[in-house]
């Protein structure tokens, strides 16, 4: 499980849909919700979620994805196993995980130091801890 | 091994109902009997373990329990029976009801440390919680060294924790003396911790047999993490839809499309899944 700590920047919600946008590592992150906790609040620090096979890497990006989440991150471990690759990745001080296809890690030729855009989806972005 | 092809006309609260079983069990197997209230499992518990007749045979190795010719009683038939209910004798120590089956001294003493009773074996067994007595109840039927331990939800009454311990406990004994149980149970995690078979009754008849994995893991192709409950609510919200779920206990919401919307009716019981990489998990405290 990979762990972000957030802070609240805005809330936007129609009925119980929710996008809350959090500033992390000098960019903003988007999170869709259903129901949201009341000590939610703009300026509240969080713990955020996401499942490693919920992010993606783009090496070399350029053109438009409708990600909402793209954060530009160092690779600092590959280890390949037989069929999927985890991929260590740091953004400013956080560590974050991807698991991919090992297809899919060969393909793109993907190495310590590479410079890449970690990309995840809103929908997969959940609140853990009000901190 | 025990071979049983046994049944029964019985008469429901409904209607007729023909309890048909064929059935070969291996030594040392621990089967998980389950199925809906009224399918039959405590009758079938009932004609194996002698306390009622039906048609048909039942062998365990060369020995004849019955046949079309022969029945053999409940006390010929080498069975240890655990009911719902704890059928102890009240007026006796935790210690002499084990005895009372059977003289051998060691095995009690063997019997009560495994299930942590030693210390309680000078106690009357009225003085006892539920989850002590079920577990006295266990050791006494464990006495008789039977060829077949017959289990009616034994914990069904006890809380939660006692639940686990007992599992644990009915777990321990398996393995120590390795011998051949039938129990009726519900609840699948105690079903997955302690059976390695399944047998689903529904009207009297087998409709499902397998390992309790592959019983009760409910999957739809690559979909893991997959609940039955009812549907009592969809709303809409912006461009989308949500679903209030009611699964056992609790309720769930989840996100779907308008086409997803369209062809759910409120009431109905709908399936939930995800697949088994796109769960979070967390540690209760």
């Amino acid at each position: 499980m990979n762990t972000i700590i957030a802070e609240v920047k805005e809330i936007k919600s129609v009925d119980n849909l929710h996008i809350i946008k959090f500033y992390f590592a000098g960019t903003i992150l988007s999170m869709m919700s259903l129901e949201l906790d009341e000590n939610i609040k703009v300026g509240v620090k969080v713990k955020l979620i996401a499942k490693s096979t919920h992010i993606a890497i783009a090496k070399e990006f350029s053109g438009e994805v409708s990600y909402s989440n793209q954060l530009d991150a160092k690779i600092v471990h590959v280890e390949n196993g037989e069929l999927l690759s985890s991929i260590k990745i740091q953004v400013w001080e956080t560590t974050l995980e991807s698991i991919i296809t090992k297809d899919s890690s060969e393909r793109m030729n993907l190495h310590v130091g590479d410079t890449i855009t970690a990309l995840i989806k809103a929908n997969e972005l959940s609140i853990v801890e009000v901190l | 091994m025990i071979d049983i092809n046994v049944n029964k006309k019985l008469h429901g609260t409904q209607s007729e109902m023909l309890l048909d079983v064929k059935l070969n069990i291996n030594h040392g197997d621990f089967i998980a009997l389950s199925g809906k209230s009224g399918s039959g499992k405590t009758t079938l518990l009932r004609i194996l373990a002698g306390l009622e007749k039906s048609k048909g045979i039942i062998h365990l190795e060369n020995n004849i329990w019955q046949d079309h010719h022969s029945f053999k009683s409940v006390q010929k038939r080498e069975i240890g029976f655990v009911f719902q209910d704890y059928a102890l004798f009240d007026n006796m120590s935790v210690l002499k009801n084990l005895l009372y089956v059977n003289q051998d001294k060691k095995l009690a003493q063997h019997l009560l440390d495994i299930t942590e009773l030693s210390e309680l074996k000078h106690r009357n067994t009225t003085t006892l919680s539920g989850g002590q007595k079920q577990r006295v109840a266990l050791c006494r039927a464990l006495m008789k060294k039977p060829k077949l331990l017959l289990l009616d939800e034994p914990l069904s009454a006890l809380d939660p924790t006692m639940r686990i311990k007992l599992q644990n406990e009915i777990l321990a004994l398996h393995q120590e003396f390795n011998t051949t149980t039938i129990m009726v149970s519900h609840d699948p995690s105690e079903i997955y911790r302690l059976a390695t078979r399944v047998i689903v009754l529904e009207n009297g008849k087998i409709i499902n047999d397998g390992s309790p994995k592959d019983v009760l893991l409910r999957t739809q192709g690559s979909q893991k993490f997959s609940f039955e409950g009812e549907l009592l609510e969809i709303k809409k919200v912006d461009v989308i839809f949500t679903a209030i779920i009611a699964i056992g206990q609790q309720l769930v919401e989840i996100a779907i499309s308008e086409n997803e919307a369209k062809d759910l009716k409120i009431g109905s019981f709908v399936s939930v899944s995800t697949k088994a990489f796109s769960v979070n998990i967390k540690k209760l405290s």
